[in-house]
């Protein structure tokens, strides 16, 4: 209303600007609003062309007077029809977002992806690891014979520390391997040093109640070369766990004995459940136990056609099941093999 | 394996629990007990659990795991022993050394070894006018105090001995032992012993005893007899402290399914050097607990050929090179010497010559040929593991570049699993065992070869190895079903086998199977109810991405719905099959399982085929034809008559029903249209669309 907010407005200025006003209050449309337009701005027959027209009716004295209101008028409609332009096109704009909105919190169709096993992950995730410090990866048969399992391994025959396999056999003299040195064995035979080889795979154990799985899964690794030293075994292992679980963890070798190493040992890492400070998990130890390991036993090596008088080396082998329940939250081994699909489908690499 | 801290304490000064106030243990001694247990663990005793003991709780009671290369630890002089060079104490050794009549053990007693290889020494002494009666407390306590039973003076002495040195003793009476003569040989075919259990056992040639001049009155290194068994009435004891072979040991134990604390012992390989200084320890013992007098000398008969002595150098520098760290030499040289072993440092340049003690003979393997001495890595693990692995620095390998490249099939697995997960399906693992019947109901791709059985299986369920995953992940699509599952859909990557020759390694080649079916997805996400194609669809993505030509050829298969089932043909040969399961309980299954060598050696061109520039023209057709006409049959001859202005073409609708004859289907097919270097017209288009329908007409149309 600035057009008119001056005191000196005349009556007929205030006449016809409540006269717009009341017009404009009508518009509900952009028609609406075109015709108001014609109405009083249309070049031919606008309104106010028409009371422009009129000046020459006027008093030569009011003449200035008539015409300054008339223009006042003017701008105040013109200001005005502006303004009611923008008010419609934002009607419209709203109209239209309304007629077109969906409710964008509704859920999107996602892609039907499926899932990695835990194990497969731990794996594939130790094989990265050992891929960086240089090693590849061996494979061998699940069925194996009890030299490459055991005699190679420097198992006597009618030794107690078969016992402690669990084997199960198969007929025709055969096993099913107990655990995968085995490969370890067949890659020291079909090559020369220096190796560094990761072995991972099924194995099997007569073994079967709530803790142990008759099927599980192992990671071996190899490394014989000139110079290998049980500083190395340590150093290896210690970079393996940092890398597998925290920058921050730390290991300990207790002695033990293994038919195939010497010195053999017991490999524990800092608890993870605690951080090292002692929990039910790991029995207020602050430690886990997670591998065994050990220097290649020299018969070992011998039997293999590599000169222990020459050539060292270390290996270790250590269950994935374990690390991957801990890894998921799973806690226990026989739900990693029920294959509930619910459960794997979770599981995120 | 159970210790008496207590006990301990006869050989070596331990910590002490309870020892001011009684049934108090301080905090400062249980520290110290603790400390003990951490340095034996660290040393490769492991001292698994621990809890205060006795009738006054002034005892510890030791779970220690000795591994099976220490029998020589499982005793508890042994045991003081090691904790003798991790703290550098003196070693007590019990006296073994009786008072003796003048009657000679050798005119009261004779030992024959028949079978010096079963048994290479044996060992006795005779305690004459021996009152058997219930053991004084001392004795009583210290078998108790690790779970041991009392049964009476004489025999409590023989197992004390056992817990003590290690070397498993039987007394018998000698009033019982016919010409009181033992003799160690073969049983032969047809005798029998009543072992102190109350058993019967029929022996042969295979199992070795210990027979008096008439009969066995005893199992070799397992179990003695009922009938010469010391009991009240016995006056004059014959003790035998034998050494027998591993094996022979272990064949009676396996034979009669027994397991005793001497057998555990020589099945591990007893100390051949003890057998004497046992039996004479047991001798003096039961003269303190039972009276009675013992005979002049022991009986010690043994094969003279036998050196139960290893031998073998250390080299100092090499030990260092070994470990990778630093030995004092002094600190090797105690400690081995404190373990028994002989070292002699004559040659003064670092090179020690060590012979091994008679306890740690089967733990010391020789090189296989001569001279025969023990590696070096042998004495090296006894230094480095006194030493402590803790002290050893970490240190990485420098070994440089990489092992191997990585082989193909390792890189096509895992492209494999990836692919399969992001097709929508769930990787699962089974056992690879299972049930003969649902191995045999589902089809194997080397139909001939027979199941591998278990001779040992967990049960009749799980006594076959697979030849097929599908048996699995059927049942464990059921599973999943029954859980209430509105859609199944799973894969498994890994071995299956095949029998080939007797006692070869069978054929191990790895599989992967893929389980789906239900309903996928609520009406919002767009349902989709899986059938065979979805199934298809899944190994046709696997043989694009591997650039592999897979066809299917229909089949009848064990397990899968008739006229639903098909193998599929890589170059001519069956690599993999696909079908309809045929039980069905929900919604229904369909199952495909493939070689995965048979996704090997594809064309995979990475080169791409530039598209036109141009716009294309596609056109569509309706072919009306029998309804036993293969769409491979049609997408064939399309292939075959194609302008080079057809791109591509593909299945668009398959339709059955009003207006369409009986017997036939309505197939349409997309085509579409373009060139190279111009923009194609429609009347081009139409005029090649045309001329490939007539052909396709007049091969397959349908004629009524």
């Amino acid at each position: 209303m600035s057009a008119v907010g001056e005191s000196q407005a005349s009556a007929w200025l205030d006449h016809w600007v409540q006269e717009f006003e009341a017009a404009a209050r009508q518009i509900h449309s952009r028609a609406d609003w075109e015709n108001l337009r014609v109405h009083w701005v249309g070049r031919k027959q606008g309104l106010l062309r028409e009371l422009l027209d009129e000046i020459k009716k006027k008093d030569p004295a009011q003449r200035r007077s008539y015409g300054e209101d008339v223009n006042r008028l003017k701008e105040h409609v013109e200001h005005r029809l502006a303004e009611l332009d923008a008010e419609i096109a934002t009607c419209e704009r709203e109209a239209a977002r309304r007629a077109a909105a969906v409710d964008v919190t509704l859920p999107g169709r996602r892609p039907n992806l499926g899932s990695i096993h835990p194990v497969s992950l731990v794996i594939r995730e130790m094989e990265q690891i050992f891929a960086e410090m240089g090693y590849s990866v061996a494979e061998g048969p699940e069925v194996e014979d009890d030299y490459h399992n055991f005699e190679a391994l420097n198992f006597p025959p009618d030794h107690p520390a078969r016992d402690t396999q669990d084997t199960f056999f198969v007929e025709g003299g055969l096993l099913l391997r107990t655990h995968t040195s085995p490969v370890q064995i067949r890659t020291m035979l079909a090559r020369k040093p220096p190796i560094r080889v990761i072995c991972p795979g099924r194995v099997y154990r007569n073994d079967n109640d709530l803790r142990h799985s008759p099927m599980f899964h192992q990671v071996e690794g190899l490394a014989v070369a000139e110079g290998i030293t049980v500083g190395h075994l340590k150093g290896t292992l210690l970079a393996f766990m940092r890398r597998l679980f925290a920058p921050d963890v730390e290991i300990r070798l207790r002695p033990s004995f293994f038919p195939f190493t010497e010195p053999s040992a017991e490999m524990d890492v800092t608890c993870q459940a605690c951080k090292g400070k002692g929990c039910a998990v790991c029995s207020g130890t602050g430690w886990m136990e997670i591998l065994g390991c050990g220097m290649v036993d020299p018969h070992v090596l011998a039997g293999c056609g590599i000169d222990p008088d020459i050539y060292s080396g270390f290996a270790f082998g250590m269950g994935v099941d374990r690390v991957a329940m801990n890894r998921y939250g799973i806690p226990n081994i026989r739900l990693l093999f029920d294959n509930d699909e619910r459960l794997l489908r979770q599981v995120r690499g | 394996m159970k210790f008496s801290l207590a006990w301990l304490r006869d050989y070596i000064d331990v910590p002490q629990i309870g020892r001011e106030k009684s049934g108090v243990a301080t905090d400062a001694e249980v520290a110290q007990v603790k400390e003990l247990f951490q340095r034996l663990t660290f040393a490769g005793l492991n001292v698994e659990d621990w809890e205060l003991s006795g009738e006054d709780f002034s005892d510890v009671l030791l779970d220690v795991e000795v591994t099976t290369n220490r029998p020589d630890c499982m005793n508890h002089f042994g045991l003081a022993r090691e904790i003798s060079v991790v703290y550098d104490r003196p070693l007590r050794q019990p006296p073994a050394a009786p008072a003796e009549d003048e009657e000679r053990t050798a005119d009261a007693a004779r030992i024959v070894i028949e079978d010096y290889e079963g048994c290479p020494r044996f060992a006795a002494r005779v305690v004459r006018g021996v009152q058997v009666g219930p053991s004084p407390d001392w004795l009583r306590r210290r078998l108790e105090s690790i779970g041991q039973r009392s049964i009476n003076n004489v025999v409590d002495v023989t197992n004390f001995v056992l817990w003590e040195l290690g070397q498993p003793l039987h007394a018998y009476d000698l009033a019982k032992v016919a010409g009181g003569m033992l003799v160690a040989r073969r049983a032969r075919t047809g005798e029998r012993l009543v072992t102190l259990d109350g058993q019967e056992r029929a022996l042969g040639p295979e199992i070795l005893v210990i027979a008096d001049a008439e009969r066995p009155v005893g199992l070799a290194g397992v179990m003695g007899g009922l009938e010469s068994e010391v009991t009240e009435a016995t006056r004059d004891v014959l003790i035998e402290g034998a050494h027998f072979d591993r094996r022979a040991v272990r064949i009676t134990g396996k034979r009669f399914g027994l397991h005793t604390d001497a057998k555990h012992r020589f099945e591990r390989g007893a100390d051949p050097g003890a057998c004497a200084e046992a039996v004479s320890r047991a001798a003096l013992l039961i003269t303190e607990v039972a009276g009675g007098t013992v005979l002049a000398g022991a009986i010690d008969v043994r094969d003279e050929t036998r050196d139960w002595t290893r031998r073998g150098c250390l080299d100092l520098a090499k030990l260092d090179s070994f470990a990778g760290a630093s030995m004092d030499p002094a600190d090797a040289e105690r400690w081995l010497t404190g373990l028994g072993f002989g070292v002699d440092r004559a040659s003064g340049n670092g090179v020690w010559n060590v012979t091994v003690p008679s306890w740690r003979y089967y733990d010391f393997q020789p090189r296989p040929g001569p001279p025969h001495e023990v590696y070096p890595q042998d004495l090296y693990e006894e230094v480095i593991r006194i030493h402590g692995f803790d002290r050893i620095p970490a240190a990485l390998p420098a070994i440089p570049g990489a092992d191997a490249p990585r082989p193909e099939n390792q890189s096509r697995r895992e492209r494999l699993r990836r692919q399969l997960a992001a097709s929508g399906y769930a990787e699962t693992v089974h056992f690879a065992f299972l049930d003969p019947a649902r191995d045999a109901s589902f089809p194997s791709l080397q139909p001939e070869a027979k199941p591998i059985r278990l001779t040992n299986p967990l049960s009749e369920q799980y006594s076959v190895l697979r030849r097929s995953l599908a048996p699995n992940l059927v049942e464990t699509a059921r599973f999943n079903q029954r859980r209430g599952l509105a859609a199944v859909r799973i894969f498994e990557i890994a071995t299956v086998f095949f029998e080939t020759a007797e006692g070869a390694l069978p054929d191990q080649p790895e599989h992967v199977g893929l389980v789906c079916g239900g309903t996928l997805g609520s009406p919002w996400e767009r349902e989709v109810e899986l059938d065979l194609f979805d199934l298809k669809g899944a190994v046709d993505g696997l043989a694009d991405a591997f650039g592999v030509r897979l066809e299917a050829r229909p089949a009848d298969l064990p397990g899968l719905l008739a006229g639903n089932a098909a193998e599929l043909l890589r170059e001519g040969k069956v690599v993999g099959w696909f079908g309809r399961i045929e039980e069905e309980e929900g919604y229904p299954f369909f199952a495909a399982e493939l070689e995965t060598e048979a996704l090997a050696g594809g064309e995979l061109s990475l080169e791409v085929n530039l598209p036109s520039r141009f716009p294309g023209i596609s056109a569509d057709f309706t072919l009306t034809h029998a309804l036993d006409t293969p769409w491979a049959e049609i997408d064939r001859a399309i292939a075959e008559q194609a302008p080079p202005e057809l791109v591509s073409w593909r299945l668009k609708v398959r339709y059955r029903g009003s207006g369409v004859p009986e017997g036939a289907v309505n197939t349409t097919i997309s085509f579409e249209y373009n060139a190279r270097e111009r923009s194609l017209t429609q009347e081009e288009v139409n005029a090649l669309q045309l001329g490939l329908n007539e052909k396709l007409t007049a091969r397959f149309g349908w004629k009524g």
